[in-house]
Parts: C-alpha cells; structure tokens; sequence
C-alpha cells in the first residue's frame, strides 16, 4: 500500500437554513442520523476507507463544540495513528483574510504541500452516500484530466435551487455546469453534482495561488465549480444510495429512507463499512407491553410502548402506552406514559410529558428542540 | 513507575464444563449478555476501580480472547500510566513455563510482576459475571494490615461445598479455609478474588518452589499455608450479584436474569459501566413481521420473527415465522425461517437452517460456533 497516494478536504461551509432549528447549535455534519451516526461519518468513513491518513477540515466559526466533540482523536475513522492526522480550520478564517488583502488560500496550500499527497479529493456532509473513493480514483487516473467530479442521476424533483447539475459528453468528460434554477429543460431525470472532486494535487495549489490573487470565492465548493466550468473535468456517476439533505423534510426523508430495507442496505451493508463514535450502551429492552413495527433502534434504550415506523437513538426511555409512529428520536429522549407522537423529529434531550400529542405531517413534521420538555400539544407542522 | 496495585486476571482456564463453547475459545472470551464477553466485567471493574495496569494470563485457546482485549482501548487502558498486558507461557532456559495452577501461573510471570514492581496483586478470575469495586477491597486490606485478603460471598449452605468455605472471628479475620468441604462449616465462600501483598507472596512462591514446588493453587496451597504461618489474612464481604458462569446452565441462568431491568447488576447505572470491544453496526432493525417481548436487542439485528425472554446478541438476523423463547443467540447467528428455538443457547455465527427446531425437554440445548443446522434458503 503506497500511503500519502491522497489527501482529503473536507467542507461544505453552507448554512442551510432550510435546516432550522435542527442546525441552531451544531452544523449540519454532526446532525445525527438513523439512531446512531451523525452525517459527517459518511464521507469520513469513505475517507478511512480509502485509507486516505489525512484530512484538512472546514467548519464555520460557530457551533463547532458538537464537532470535536464526535470527532474526539479520531481514533474511530482512523486518524489517531502516527502517521495519520486531522486539521480543522474555520472557514471565517478565509473571509477575514480575503478582506485584509491577504492571500487568504495559504493554510490549504500549507497543508496540501506538507501532505506530500498526489491526489487531493474534495467532499462535503450533505450528500449522504458511501461512495468507493479508490474507484473514482482508478477513474481519475485513467483518464488524465486535472479533475474528476462524482454525479448521480436524480429524479428532478428531489432536487434543489442551488444544486449544481452537470451534462456529459460523449467521452465522459463534464460539458455544462448550471445551478438547478437556471436548467431549463428539466427532465425527469437531472445529473446531481455531489460535490465530490478529485484533482491532481500539485494542479490545485497552483490554482489556488492563480485564485488567491484573481479573488475567486473562498467557498471551495463554489472554487472547485469555476474551475469544472473551464478545465477538461470527468465525470464519474455513482450509482449507490445518495440522500441530498439540506432542509428538514429531506433530512426526515433520508432518515425514514433507512426503514426501506433496500436503502439501508444500499446505504450500511456495502463494501464502504461506516465508522462512528462508540459508545458503551447497554443492549435495548423490549417489555412485555411493547409493541414494535418497521422501525430501528439503538443501543441504551428502554421500549414499553409501541413504535411504528421509527427511528429511535441510544438512551432513549419510551414508556407504556405511548405511541410514536414515522418519528426520528434522537439520543436521550424521555417520552411518558400514554403520549402520541407522530411525524415529528425530536432533537436530543426532549421530555415528552405524559398524555402529550405531537402530530405533524409526512411533509412537515414537528421538530422539537434540543433539551425540550413538552408539556402541552404540539400539533401541525412547522412551515 | 511504582504501581500501586498491579491485577491479574486468571484466563488461562480451559472451562470444558462449557462443552462446545469453549472448544476453541477460553472461557473468558465466551459472549454474554448480547454485546460483551465474560471477561468484559472484571476488566471494566478493574478500570472503574482506578487500576490502570491488567496482567492477563492466558494459555488455552487464547487466539479470540486477545483479540478482543487488543490493547486495552476498549476499557482505556491504553493510557500513558497504564496497560493491559496478555501473558502467554513462553520457553525459557530453565523450560518451558506452562501454568498448571492459579499460584504457578502467578510464580511463572513473576518477571513480568517485577517489572511492574507493584506494592499489591490482585488476583482475579476471568469468568465471573459481577460489579465489584476492587479499590474499597484495597483500603479494607490496607486498614487490616492485612498480608492477604480474600474476597467472599455468602452462599447457600447446600451449595458450599462447591466452593472454598472459611470460617472467620468476629474482626473478619480467616481462622480456616477449607477447599471444597464436603460438609461445609459455614456459607461464606471464597470469590478467588484475592489482594496479596506482593513482596510476601514473591517470597512464599520463590522459597516453595525452589524446595519442592507444591504451591501450585492459591485455594489449595497459598491460603492454607499463610494460615499454617500465621500471616494476617482477611475477608473482604461482598453482597452483590456474582455469578460464577462455569457451567451451560449456569451461563444460560446468568444470560436470563441479564435481561431483566430489575437485575441486581445494575446494568444502566452509569456510574461503573461496563465496557466492551465495540463492532461496527448499525442499528437494529425490527420489522412489519416482528414481535418482541421481554428481550434484549443489539446493533446490527435484523428481527422479523417472534422473539419472548431472550437476547439477540450483534448482528444475529432471525427471519420471518421463526419463534425464540428463553434463549441466547450470541453474535453473528443466522435463524432461518419457521425456526424454533426454546431453551436454547446458539454459538457465534451458527447457522439454523429453515424449519429447524432447536429443543431438547428439561435441558438446555446448545448449538456450537459456526455450526450450521439443516439448510437455509437463499432469498431473504
């Protein structure tokens, strides 16, 4: 194995606003997701996977608590040993830069010179798929372009305003690059970029001092973009599951996508293995009284009550007579006796009181927020 | 670094009372209770307990066991000041060091215990089901002055003779030890958890063995000596849950009682947790098909049957129209369609095939690892 074939950056800095109130106190990588992952363990597991042994990280300023606090040393993704290592820098950074003159891209060009990498790959938390890293690698070698970028072809509809959505040629190569918005023939089917390159090391910091000096953003996902549209790119199509979150309906749907037995196979039992912070629960009981359908659970929890085609995340307690159906719970939840809970997400820590009923819609469900305690009915979704 | 209490954790047992479950793996490494193996307790008390350096001494099958403890990460004891180290028998120019007792095992990693240079040993066994703090254990001994203290349990007088028995004074004092009495003369029976004072122990284990070498077992040879001698030996009591999981029905008894919320282990007390090696998997998934009742469900399950008082340990699928009752499904298992399974414990990786059943009348069944019953279809 020749180690230091590829280096990582991982960063997608938008704000997903869509995401409110979800993403108040953290970003939208650590958002967990199906009971016990958070999003950004996707592209660090196909990260780890790829036995890339470096990564360089972008956060916005804000909310980064929950970052290190899931990432820790990094031990689960392999990034503890002595030759592997993570950086973390703010995005925030760039922008203070870039208004004082400075050539804002230094940091990034620093480590990518330091990582001795060949290749570099670029990915973000919000398409949510477990892509081979090392086969859109083959691809990108084979080809010879400065870049390779990974599609997928998506049903226009699960598609959103800024999505950027390519065409290919008949090499294979990208030909046109537009927001969503701006395509006006929208078939049924439309090629998502999933904002995953790969490019040549050495070529990128050259473009990045070209950039630094040409004002180009200091969003790397907008940078990487400007240069598909006028470099000869491949485009490379994944096939496997692929959620696009960035509001709450499509963070639920993805969510609920994992009780289709296809999905989360597609999604958990690849070749890619999906890593995450362990924990040491205790395995699940399931009373007497409990009545379980179509739903996942995981480790911590306590289930007297009946669930219905849910997600249910660890040290959550659900009591007697309590109903949830096409709810996300995530960790640490309390929901009392003789509760009715349906399409909603509770954000962690929230209290149910006993008799409550939460009731939203399939395409606005109820989110109640972190350490809640619900006293009276919720009822309709949040708009 | 001095340490201040060094244990050692005695895996080395074959445990052939477990029959088919410890054929190929010691009995330490043996799952229990649906995400953690035996040994899981006494290495996640020790940590709980402050001791930062394990000794475990290994020798039959040890190929699982020590994958499983790996570093010691699992339970932290990875740290700079502290270590888990697995003991193996090795050659060397006085021959080959093969353990063919508790004491000599001891005797045999003497290097190794020096290199620790500890001021205590604890001596643990590696196959008890409990939560003991082991640091209270320690400022008992140290508040006796005590050359040895032996940890015991009350115990059912009809069972005692099972066990090593003493009879202690009014200051807990041990006055006799006997091993395995025939007619016990009281309840209180050895746990093997003992505390030795380790330069005493050094010197007792080195002075017999270089005279004739009978001190092999702690139960039979040590206690009893220091006694004839006339050391300071106490009786640490302890009255939790403590369970010894050296037989099947032990081992399925203490599976059954694990799934209780009312268990006197205090499984979800977060203040001694246990730890174990955690695998990759995601979460559990019940199905339209499924029924669960009174059981407990781990990561990477797919459940589509019916399953009543049991535990479905990692990654074990059970499919639709099979029934599980009062049984122990450890990791990886496979249960075909329209099984049933009663009374039952089901190795790791085991196969069932379809329409099998998996009973035997007043006893309990066990299904060995990786073995595979009947045939299974292929679709799911």
């Amino acid at each position: 194995m020749r180690t230091k074939k590829m280096c990582a950056i991982l960063g997608n800095v938008s704000e997903f606003q869509g995401l409110l109130p979800l993403t108040e106190e953290r970003p939208l990588d650590t958002l967990p997701f199906d009971c016990k992952y958070r999003l950004i363990d996707f592209p660090l597991s196909s990260i780890a996977n790829a036995n890339i042994n470096s990564i360089f990280m972008i956060f916005n300023d804000r909310g980064t608590r929950s970052v290190f606090d899931h990432i820790g040393g990094g031990k689960e993704w392999n990034l503890d040993s002595l030759k592997n290592s993570y950086f973390v820098y703010f995005y925030q950074d760039f922008l203070k830069q870039k208004a004082q003159g400075l050539p804002y891209y230094s940091a990034i060009i620093d480590y990518l010179e330091k990582s001795e990498s060949e290749y570099t790959v670029f990915l973000g938390s919000n398409m949510l798929c477990a892509i081979d890293l090392r086969a859109v690698l083959k691809t990108h070698q084979k080809q010879k372009n400065k870049m390779t970028m990974v599609y997928k072809r998506m049903e226009s509809e699960k598609l959103s305003a800024d999505n950027r959505i390519i065409q290919v040629d008949k090499t294979g190569n990208v030909e046109t690059i537009q927001a969503f918005d701006q395509v006006l023939e929208k078939g049924e089917r439309l090629n998502l970029s999933m904002d995953i390159f790969i490019v040549q090391t050495k070529w990128l910091i050259e473009q990045l001092i070209i950039g630094q000096k040409n004002d180009s953003s200091t969003n790397l996902i907008e940078f990487l973009g400007e240069r598909m549209a006028e470099t000869q790119t491949t485009a490379y199509e994944y096939t496997g599951y692929l959620s696009n979150i960035d509001d709450v309906a499509s963070y639920y749907q993805a969510n609920m996508d994992m009780l289709d037995a296809k999905k989360f196979n597609a999604l958990m039992y690849t070749k890619q293995k999906i890593y995450t912070k362990r924990k040491n629960e205790v395995p699940t009981y399931y009373s007497e009284d409990s009545s379980v359908k179509n739903s996942q659970c995981a480790t911590g929890c306590i289930i007297e009550g009946s669930l219905d085609s849910s997600l249910i995340s660890r040290r959550t307690i659900i009591k007697k007579g309590a109903k949830v159906k096409r709810t996300i719970v995530m960790s640490n939840a309390q929901i009392e006796e003789d509760t009715v809970i349906e399409y909603a997400i509770l954000d962690k820590n929230v209290t149910v009181k006993a008799g409550v009923k939460i009731s939203g819609t399939a395409k606005h469900p109820v989110v109640i927020q972190k350490n809640q305690i619900v006293e009276t009915d919720v009822i309709g979704g949040n708009e | 670094m001095r340490t201040e209490m060094l244990a050692m954790i005695l895996a080395g047992g074959q445990g052939t009372r477990l029959g088919k479950l410890t054929k190929k793996i010691a009995k330490p490494a043996v799952p229990f209770g649906g995400r953690y193996r035996i040994i899981d307790f006494t290495l996640s008390n020790c940590i709980n307990s402050g001791i930062k350096n394990v000794g475990v001494v290994t020798q039959y099958q040890p190929l699982a066991l020590n994958n499983h403890i790996g570093n010691g990460a699992s339970w932290g004891l990875d740290g700079i000041d502290s270590g888990v180290t697995i003991l193996q028998p090795y050659s060397s120019s006085d021959g080959e060091k093969w353990f063919e007792g508790t004491a000599h095992a001891i005797y045999q990693n003497i290097s190794y215990i020096d290199q620790m240079d500890p001021q205590y040993v604890l001596i643990l066994s590696g196959d008890h089901i409990y939560k003991m703090n082991y640091e209270e254990m320690l400022e008992e001994h140290i508040a006796n002055n005590a050359s040895l203290t032996v940890a015991v349990i009350e115990v059912p007088l009809k069972e005692a003779s099972r066990f090593g028995i003493m009879n202690t004074d009014e200051n807990n004092r041990i006055i006799e030890f006997d091993e395995k009495p025939a007619e016990p003369k009281s309840d209180l029976a050895s746990m093997g958890i003992y505390i030795f004072n380790w330069g005493r122990l050094r010197n007792v284990l080195l002075n017999n063995y270089s005279k004739d070498g009978q001190m092999l077992d702690f139960g039979k040879h040590v206690i009893p000596s220091y006694l004839e001698a006339g050391e300071n030996v106490y009786a640490y009591h302890f009255d939790g849950y403590w369970k010894d999981v050296g037989t099947i029905e032990s081992l399925w008894e203490a599976n059954m009682e694990f799934i209780s919320l009312e268990n006197e282990l205090h499984m979800r007390d977060k203040s001694w947790r246990m730890f174990s090696k955690n695998t990759i998997s995601p979460p559990h998934f019940i199905t339209e098909t499924a029924s669960v009742s009174n059981s407990l469900v781990v990561d990477g399950c797919y459940v589509a049957g019916t399953v009543i008082d049991s535990i479905l340990s990692t990654d074990v699928q059970v499919k639709v129209g099979s029934t599980i009752e009062s049984s122990v499904i450890m990791p990886g298992a496979t249960i075909g369609k329209n099984v049933k399974i009663k009374n039952a414990i089901i190795g790791e990786n085991a196969i069932i095939g379809d329409n099998a059943v998996v009973y035997r009348e007043n006893d309990i069944e066990v299904i060995g690892y990786s073995e595979v019953i009947g045939v299974q279809s292929d679709e799911d």
